[in-house]
């Protein structure tokens, strides 16, 4: 091999970026290797015209308060290098006719405006969120604390309701509480930041998603995910480590069972005492390894178990109005076309169903800075898997993108009437352009399906070295989002720094 | 050999929670009953976005005096993938030492699948026009990115009532558009404004003329730069009145502009004065309006012809104008960045400036975060100092 470092990450997506400033900052000097062009993986945005649209971040937990996120990026030099903005509300969530309501991001506000939608349930809702806010913050403590089982497991035994909810489905709680159909609506509006719906997502990620955003408000940051990551690359190199864009890993190279370096895709390699893999786990244990033999049978037959998850359809529109004038108050509005879930369901999985479900996020409330004074930027994005988009002829394609953007925009012109006469700029990105740009199975935004089997807590082997030499850290061996991934694989490397691996 | 049956690695905190045996139970089922996970996500996505196409040149035809049409198909043979009308391909070239691109608007209907056509007009002193149109003969081939561009009509906001203003060459992607509309019987009315410099220059004027007379949807005028003898047509400048009075009111119509960049300007001014609101004005940058000292970030005082250093990481040092675009300068010694439509739109030129001062061009159409971090667009960027840049050459999407 031409040449050696100490590390090398292949992708620079969040999980990646974190894992190369952690080292790099850390003494080892780390080669971070990237295929497209611009660093940050989904964590990026684009330019059309004079709007530059967001692709990830709509809302960003654990930077309020003492947020894990925050503790991270300061550790990493990146905090002071951006500009952020905390979100005034939790969410507003919408459904013609049934439901308007603006969630602030506390609790007891909350539970007022609950009781305020469905009068007569202040008792069950009080005790509800409780269970919430405790299986949450059991959830977020405990897996960063994974290695003092001991100590966590006296802790659990003392939380029956964690014990008896968290592994049920959100929904079959929501009904032993709840007859308010509205209500249970609105409890469930964070059920897209996972890609599940209430009957099929866990009680206990509901309840860290909820709780996350409510304890550490959401935030947004100017000059968007891209910023974030371009200032992660910054601390990044001026701690000396080195980026390469462009430049496409082609396999990863063993040497007596252990990861020893890679091959690039114009042919040259290189060697490294650690390989640290950002691309997904199916990819990196079944097509990236020049010999599958060194992974385990049991990690090969667990990716089996599991399956890509949600990916999303998302219309980008730059509109020549400002927030004002669209009636634009919140920056994030989970809009459902009625109260049936089901019809959410079908809608993830066909072309032919009217879009049954958006998260509206308008990012100049408190400007972002991607829009033109006087305009605003709005992203419609609906949860979908790319099999309905997988079957579709190539010359079907463009067609198939323009009827379901129409869909999209008739379901957001009952929050905001008028938006299609002030369009300048639209775009559209479906599950097969995040499967181009991101190269993720299924265009899979979150990584693996998941739902309750989905659980870390049945998939120990996503936070152990299975192969020796070799790190993964990525959506695919944690919960998907920003928060959870960095905070993930920058805590992860602390661990073999400190450990002198 | 036959592995044990899967057990999942359960983290002991899950023994305390109810119905985590029933999960595991589902685990094995799905190891069991489910399939290996697919191929390579990017191949995948092949079909519909392919990242280079191998073409061969199987005709070329003549337009008029200046311009000649390559009709391009599939090495391989087989379909071409699709694209929208109004789309561009970026077609890579070798003239001489130079290693370079150049972006064509796909002036053939998208209903057409086993050819493009680029329709290609000869720039005065430019080094691939002239390239394409004296040394390229039929069966030479290319590579090509995939069909690229925004400027295209978009059913979610455009509408039906579609103003087309033209010059020269800008008339491939809206014969693109029009072809598409008859073809197809699409309920679109296009009306095409089109200026040349001579009549004798008129690209695909009869074709134009023979679609007029079939379909009452498509109005084609043309404008010449002056009147020859005979011309009863329009005669330059392409005003507000002339507009008016070739194209009617303009209210609700969108308006797609493609042709000399420096002429935007005064069109934009014409339309807004017109009460078209800029939204409804889509131009295709096809490059650089005003070029140094006339970019508008330009620093005053500043001279374009003077000479500065630029040194590439890992690579060697050489000396360009400040006025020029980065691009032109690392292509000719022997650095290509990846580009695509060398108008400041698409990033793929996109390069680090580690140290030292750079302008772009109005067109840049760089992220925020691209300027704040020190990124530029090499295609549209004018070194104003020193500078030393880092880049890999690109691998395309
Ligand atoms: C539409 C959308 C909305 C979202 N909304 C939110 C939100 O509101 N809040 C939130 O917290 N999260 C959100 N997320 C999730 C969040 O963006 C992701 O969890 C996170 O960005 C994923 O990071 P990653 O590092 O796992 O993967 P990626 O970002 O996909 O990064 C992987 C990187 O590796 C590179 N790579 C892969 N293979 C190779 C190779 N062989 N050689 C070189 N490079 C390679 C890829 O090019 C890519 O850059 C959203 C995501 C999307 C797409
Ligand atoms: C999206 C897009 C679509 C295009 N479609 C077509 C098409 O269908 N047919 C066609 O003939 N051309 C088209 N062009 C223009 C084409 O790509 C080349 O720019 C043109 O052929 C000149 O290239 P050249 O190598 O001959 O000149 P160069 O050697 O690149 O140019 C020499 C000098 O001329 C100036 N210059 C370069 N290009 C232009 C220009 N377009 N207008 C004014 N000055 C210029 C610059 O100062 C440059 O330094 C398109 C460009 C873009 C970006
Ligand atoms: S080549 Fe597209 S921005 Fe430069």
């Amino acid at each position: 091999m031409s040449t050696h470092y100490d590390v090398i990450v292949i992708g620079s997506g969040l999980g990646g970026l974190a894992a190369a400033t952690t080292l790099q900052r850390g003494g080892r000097q780390t080669l971070l290797l990237e295929r497209h062009s611009v660093p940050g993986g989904a964590a990026t945005s684009f330019v059309r015209g004079r709007f530059e649209f967001e692709v990830s971040l709509h809302q960003l937990g654990g930077m309020g308060g003492h947020g894990p996120l925050r503790a991270v990026l300061d550790e990493l030099d990146v905090t002071r290098r951006l500009e952020w903005l905390e979100d005034r509300d939790l969410c507003r969530t919408f459904v013609p006719g049934e439901v308007d309501v603006r969630l602030p991001h506390d609790w007891s506000g909350l539970a007022d405006v609950l009781d305020g939608l469905s009068p007569g349930n202040r008792p069950q809702i009080v005790r509800f969120l409780e269970i919430v806010r405790e299986t949450g913050l059991w959830q977020l403590t405990a897996r960063v604390n994974l290695h003092r089982i001991p100590e966590q497991l006296e802790w659990l035994k003392t939380l029956p309701d964690v014990r008896r909810y968290a592994l049920r489905t959100f929904r079959e709680v929501l009904d032993e509480f709840f007859t308010d159909e509205r209500l249970k609506l609105v409890l469930s509006s964070y059920w897209s930041y996972n890609g599940q719906l209430p009957h099929r997502i866990a009680f206990m990620d509901m309840a860290r998603l909820l709780t996350l955003y409510v304890e550490t408000r959401p935030y947004q940051v100017v000059g968007g995910g891209q910023a974030l990551s371009s200032a992660l690359v910054e601390s990044f190199e001026e701690a000396g480590g080195e980026l390469r864009l462009n430049t496409e890993v082609v396999q990863i190279l063993t040497d007596g069972g252990s990861a020893a370096g890679v091959r690039l895709e114009n042919g040259d390699t290189v060697g490294a005492k650690l390989v640290v893999s950002n691309a997904p786990s199916t990819t990196t244990y079944t097509r990236l390894l020049d010999d599958p033999g060194v992974v385990p049978a049991h990690v090969l037959q667990g990716l089996r178990a599991r399956r890509p998850g949600a990916s999303a359809t998302c219309l980008f529109l730059g509109v020549d109005a400002s927030p004002k004038e669209l009636g634009f108050t919140a920056a994030t509005t989970f809009l459902s076309a009625n109260l049936d879930e089901q019809s959410v369901l079908r809608g993830a999985n066909s072309l032919t169903e009217p879009c049954p479900f958006l998260i509206v996020t308008c990012y100049d409330v408190q400007p972002t800075g991607f829009a033109p004074k006087g305009c605003t930027q709005v992203v419609l994005s609906a949860i979908q898997y790319a099999e309905p988009w997988e079957s579709l002829a190539p010359e079907e394609y463009a067609a198939a993108k323009a009827s379901y953007a129409e869909s999209q925009l008739d379901l957001a012109e009952t929050l905001v009437p008028g938006l299609r006469d002030a369009i300048e700029e639209a775009e559209l990105a479906t599950p097969l352009t995040f499967k181009r740009y991101t190269n993720q199975p299924g265009g899979a935004i979150y990584g693996f399906d998941q739902d309750i089997t989905d659980s870390w807590l049945f998939h120990d082997e996503d936070l152990r070295q299975n192969v020796p030499g070799l790190l993964l850290t990525s959506n695919w061996t944690t919960a998907g989002g920003y928060n959870s991934n960095l905070v993930t694989a920058s805590r992860r490397c602390q661990g073999l720094l400190a450990r002198g691996q | 050999m036959t592995n044990p049956p899967y057990t999942p690695s359960v983290n002991p905190l899950a023994r305390l929670l109810e119905g985590a045996d029933g999960v595991v139970e589902r685990l094995k089922a799905h190891a069991a009953n489910q399939a290996a996970h697919r191929a390579d996500a990017r191949a995948e996505v092949e079909p519909y976005h392919p990242r280079k196409l191998e073409l061969t040149v199987t005709e070329l035809i003549d337009e008029t005096s200046t311009t000649k049409t390559l009709r391009l198909r599939r090495t391989a043979g087989g379909s071409l993938p699709p694209f929208r009308a109004g789309q561009y391909l970026s077609l890579d070239v070798q003239v001489g030492d130079v290693r370079t691109n150049r972006a064509f608007s796909i002036s053939s209907s998208p209903t057409r699948r086993d050819h493009y056509d680029l329709t290609v007009r000869r720039l005065p002193g430019g080094l691939v026009s002239n390239y394409l149109l004296d040394e390229v003969s039929i069966g030479d081939r290319f590579t090509s990115g995939g069909p690229m561009g925004t400027f295209t009509h978009d059913p979610l906001f455009h509408g039906d009532d579609l103003l087309f203003l033209a010059g020269g060459s800008g008339v491939a992607p809206a014969m693109s558009m029009i072809r598409e509309i008859v073809e197809l019987g699409l309920p679109r009315r296009m009306t095409l404004l089109y200026g040349s410099r001579r009549s004798d220059d008129i690209i695909f004027q009869d074709e134009l003329e023979a679609i007029e007379r079939q379909h009452p949807n498509i109005v084609v005028h043309h404008i010449l730069a002056q009147a020859d003898p005979g011309w009863t047509g329009a005669v330059k400048p392409l005003n507000a009145p002339l507009i008016v009075k070739l194209a009617g009111p303009l209210t609700g119509r969108m308006t797609y502009v493609c042709g000399p960049a420096y002429k935007y300007p005064y069109l934009v001014g014409e339309l807004e004065s017109l009460g078209l609101p800029g939204r409804r004005i889509r131009m295709e940058a096809n490059y650089v309006a005003k070029s140094p000292p006339d970019t508008p970030d330009w620093p005053s005082g500043v001279d374009p012809t003077g000479a500065v250093t630029v040194s590439v990481r890992g690579g060697k040092s050489f000396q360009m104008p400040r006025g020029r675009e980065l691009i032109y300068a690392l292509e000719e010694n022997g650095m290509p960045p990846a580009a695509s439509c060398r108008s400041g739109e698409c990033g793929d030129c996109r390069v680090k400036v580690c140290s030292g001062e750079v302008v772009h061009a109005e067109e840049a159409r760089l992220r925020t975060s691209d300027r704040r971090f020190g990124y530029a667009h090499s295609c549209v960027a004018y070194p104003l100092t020193d500078i030393e840049v880092d880049f890999q050459p690109g691998n395309y999407f």
